[in-house]
């Protein structure tokens, strides 16, 4: 399996085998600390313990410290010989001694006992398959289907939630044997009771529906110690690092904080496009000059994308319709030639109130239970007759929608679940009515704020199957590590103690902006979110619908039952007529279509 | 000589409850070689308590909001200052130096003014003001010393707050079965490290499992904290008191195994514990302490000796020193000694004479 993710590890691979157990780690590792001494998986000093790491442990150095004090023995300044030694410390309970991005397994031979565990925020990937006695974990769920450990069977289930959500949630995968772990969740296993189990070990908390009584300036000193502290961790290497500058104020602040802690001239990356009015390179090209970088600006062009998207698409661990995935690895191939770590502003808009639909939805929710059925059914009535994609007919949309979990999804699906019964096969038909916001726990309780529990949701299902899924993979496709200085646990603590309405002030994100404004200038803390940046209908209009139209002839997708290829080739074709705008639709399939040929 | 007149002027005073209050009441009740007036803001319950207590207080109308009453406590300092004739007055907050700089003027009389700390970053032109007109400021530790001489004061005095010495419970001291940290503090500001104590917990969990923490106090933070702890997976080790009587609290200390209140300094230019003087009354209950490495726990905490200085933002850092000290009680108790021991050098008696050398020698000059 070590052969199938090179690429998350080109400079160092290692093999641990337990022969009392039959127990076997593997790891690779791309060296950023301590670049001589990091061989894992990493035993202890009398063999009984063994680990290996994905991803990083940003306290490492404080827990050595806290260890060392504690009388154990430790030979080099890597995290994961740390994380041993914090297992033998606390046992599975060493988790909550964690901040960083990680997924590690560790194994316990005396006890005969496997850890594994995922962040807290779902940065790092961890999948496993069990079966019987057996249990296979791996960093990536293709590494199970290729090397034979897995079935590659796809779940119906999981398809369905792919099409309509854009990504597959945890713990599914899209294979139908393996399961992913959740973000913040531990696996124990053992050869004596050998069904895995899974615990979550810590939750976003529960957001507050109070006014807080603190100063907003006090708060915006708080989330700024806190963004310096998590930055410090986050700009630790003993290799360059750069940043993923998009224009917005999120990787801006990341900008402003990592121009000042780093040492030289900290190194812009930015992607642009050749079709107009969704370039993110003119902004960007601001910020950069105000940062003083050394900035770089990969612009994409139809017919580049043409030829790279579905060969990138196809490298897809999991399926992920976001439409940003492509040009996101293409960009990181560039900033690869220059750096081995990047920062970006991933989690704050999920953290910190970036998405404008969250006070729409809470509005909306509030005034529709103030009208009654007849009126909300004019509204519904009216809000078909309204131009499609339109602000006003979105939010009529909105308010004649019931539900707050329908509403959400009808919001960021771009009304996908509609579409099902028509684009669906016979083999996803059955689920064409399936209720996928079940479970989500959102509700529009009188008396309570919608928007808080919107933002949570935001933070536990598409930040990590969506948000950070892109960003993992995308970037660690070409050996590059990204790093997201939002996404520090105590930062994360502190904005959900906040009211949702103290976050959506100021258009959204109030702290956030107001930190811009204090360490670049007000200037910079203006822009507005875009919902979106990549030009996908152009694209589709031109040679990926070409390539989508030779899927649809010709995919076992299609021919196997899964979509129903006439009624997708008539939206394909009226897409590429400039009939109407099917992108919301189109995209996902041709995403899904790379990757499923890829697997074949 | 005779025994100098002090004018106390004092927003805070008992019956109201809280530090610079009890601060305020000992120091007026232990200045034993003068003669001192308090100047300060009524209070619903305050003639009964004035009459136990035996002390000269004279008290203004305050039924305002807490900025009119402070502008009427300086307009009447005047007027009571023409009549008692201080030969010091005493400030015991820089919200009252608007008085103090007229009596100075009017009377010639030496000001001494004391600092905390929080107050200096929330109004910075009083506490300039102060330095200004202070023959001599009081900090009560020596962070909040350092703060004074950058706003410029010269004559800076360190004389920290003191501690009743004798607890009022001090007969039982038989600890709790359940292993118990206890942390007294209201849940207002955030620099106080409760979020610390509870990412602390599972941790602490892992060597002494059924332990609990136990806080006493209240405040907006209340809610949030409490969602903390459910999110860590902590809440049903959580046990909080709310705002208790001073038996309650008192019962706390004596029954708890330790003390700990990993305060920070705060983010942003604001000022965090001025001196820490729970620490103090931590020890007097004999329990050892964990504090954080910085602000006034330095002058309230002795290292190793009284209980362990941590940097409080590292939860895992505080987690290692709260399980060492459940989990070596005999440590511990040394510890909890030296705490009672360290504790009564800060006796009010002690401290009040410490002040009463400062008034004598400004009286002299004045």
């Amino acid at each position: 399996m070590n052969a199938e993710i090179v690429h998350r590890g080109p400079d160092d691979a290692g093999v641990h085998v337990d022969p009392g157990s039959g127990v076997a780690l593997g790891a690779r590792r791309l060296s950023i600390i301590d670049l001589a001494d990091g061989h894992q998986p990493v035993i202890n000093e009398t063999g009984t313990v063994a680990g290996a790491l994905n991803g990083e442990i940003y306290n490492f150095e404080s827990l050595r410290e806290e260890l060392l004090r504690a009388g154990h023995r430790l030979r080099s300044r890597c995290d994961t010989e740390v994380l041993v030694h914090l297992y033998e410390e606390h046992g599975p309970d060493m988790v909550h001694a964690l901040e960083g991005m990680y997924a590690f397994v560790i194994w316990d031979a005396q006890r005969r006992r496997l850890l594994a565990a995922r962040d807290r925020f779902g940065e790092k990937p961890l999948f496993y398959v069990a079966r019987g006695r057996e249990l296979v974990l791996a960093s990536e769920a293709t590494a199970l289907t290729r090397t034979g450990q897995a079935s590659s069977a796809v779940s119906a289930a999981a398809l369905d939630e792919y099409f309509v959500l854009g990504y597959v949630q945890a713990p599914r995968s899209i294979f139908a044997e393996i399961r992913q772990l959740p973000p913040a969740h531990l696996l124990t296993w053992s050869q004596e009771r050998p069904h895995p189990s899974v615990t979550r070990y810590w939750s976003p908390p529960a957001p507050s529906g109070e006014p807080t009584e603190e100063p907003f300036a006090e708060l915006v000193d708080e989330a700024e110690e806190l963004l310096a502290r998590s930055m410090r961790g986050r700009l630790h290497a003993d290799v360059p690092v750069g940043l993923f500058l998009s224009g917005g104020v999120d990787s801006a602040l990341v900008g402003a904080f990592a121009a000042d802690q780093i040492s030289g001239t900290l190194k812009t990356f930015t992607v642009g496009y050749d079709v107009g009015g969704t370039s993110e390179a003119v902004p960007a090209r601001a910020l950069a000059a105000a940062l003083h970088s050394d900035h770089h600006e990969l612009v994409l062009t139809g017919s580049e994308m043409a030829v790279r998207a579905p060969a990138t698409l196809a490298r897809l661990d999991q399926p992920l319709a976001d439409q940003a995935f492509v040009p996101l690895h293409l960009l990181a191939a560039q900033a690869r030639r220059e750096v081995t770590v990047v920062v970006g502003g991933e989690g704050s808009d999920e953290l910190f109130g970036g998405y404008p639909r969250v006070r729409w939805m809470d509005l909306a929710g509030r005034m529709a239970r103030r009208l009654p059925d007849s009126a909300l059914r004019s509204v519904g009535a009216a809000s078909r007759r309204l131009p499609a994609g339109g602000r006003a007919g979105r939010f009529a949309q909105m308010l004649a929608t019931r539900s707050l979990a329908e509403r959400h999804l009808g919001c960021v699906t771009a009304g996908r679940p509609g579409t099902r019964a028509s684009v669906y096969g016979p083999a996803l038909a059955p689920l064409a009515d399936s209720d996928l916001a079940r479970g989500w726990g959102v509700e529009q309780v009188p008396g309570r704020h919608a928007a808080a529990d919107l933002m949570r949701l935001d933070q536990t299902r598409w930040l990590p199957d969506d948000v950070l899924a892109k960003a993992d993979r995308a970037t660690m496709l070409t050996s590059l590590e990204m790093r997201t200085p939002f996404l520090h646990r105590e930062l994360g603590e502190f904005a959900a103690s906040l009211p949702a309405e103290t976050h959506l002030a100021d258009d959204g994100k109030a702290i956030v902006r107001a930190l811009v404004r204090r360490r670049i200038g007000p200037e910079f803390a203006k822009r507005a979110k875009r919902p979106f940046a990549v030009p996908v209908g152009d694209w589709l209009r031109g040679s990926l619908g070409a390539t989508l139209g030779e899927q649809v002839a010709g995919s076992a997708l299609y021919r196997d039952g899964w979509f129903a290829a006439e009624p997708v080739g008539r939206l394909l074709a009226a897409h590429r007529r400039g009939e109407a705008d099917h992108s919301a639709v189109l995209w996902p399939l041709f995403s899904l279509g790379c990757w499923w040929e890829a697997q074949e | 000589m005779s025994a100098p007149r002090v004018l106390m002027i004092t927003p805070d005073f008992p019956p109201q409850r809280g530090g610079i209050q009890l601060l305020a009441h000992r120091i007026a009740a232990h200045l034993r070689e003068s003669t001192v007036r308090v100047l300060t803001l009524g209070h619903a319950e305050a003639g009964p308590w004035d009459r136990r207590e035996g002390l000269d207080v004279v008290r203004v109308a305050g039924e305002g909001s807490h900025r009119a009453d402070v502008a009427r406590l300086n307009a009447a300092a005047l007027r009571e200052a023409r009549r008692f004739g201080p030969d010091v007055v005493l400030c015991m907050h820089i919200c009252v130096a608007p008085a103090a700089t007229a009596i100075r003027q009017a009377f010639r009389v030496p000001v001494l003014t004391y600092m905390y700390a929080r107050e200096v970053a929330a109004s910075r032109r009083l506490a300039e003001l102060s330095v200004r007109i202070s023959d001599r400021v009081v900090a009560i530790s020596r962070y909040t010393a350092r703060i004074a001489e950058d706003l410029g004061a010269r004559r800076v005095s360190l004389i920290t707050p003191g501690v009743d010495a004798e607890p009022a419970t001090s007969g039982s001291t038989q600890r709790l079965q359940r292993p118990t940290v206890l942390t007294v503090s209201r849940m207002t500001e955030r620099y106080k490290g409760h979020d610390v104590m509870i990412r602390a917990l599972p941790l602490i969990r892992t060597h002494v499992p059924d332990v609990q923490w136990a806080v006493v106090g209240d405040g907006a933070l209340r809610g949030s904290l409490q969602r903390l702890a459910e999110a860590n997976g902590v809440a049903d080790a959580v046990l909080m008191r709310g705002a208790v009587d001073d038996a309650e609290r008192d019962r706390w200390l004596d029954t708890a195994h330790v003390f700990a209140m990993p305060s920070r300094v705060p983010a942003g230019d604001r000022a965090g514990e001025g001196f820490g003087i729970v620490y103090l009354e931590a020890g007097v209950h004999g329990l050892p302490v964990v504090a954080g490495a910085g602000g006034g726990a330095l002058d309230a905490v002795l290292d190793g000796r009284t209980g362990r200085l941590v940097d409080p933002s590292d939860h895992v850092a505080v987690a290692g020193a709260i399980s060492d000290l459940l989990t070596e009680p005999a440590a511990a108790a040394r510890m909890g000694e030296a705490g009672r021991e360290h504790a009564r050098e800060f006796a009010w008696p002690r401290i009040a004479d410490r002040l009463q050398e400062l008034i004598t020698e400004s009286a002299g000059r004045g």
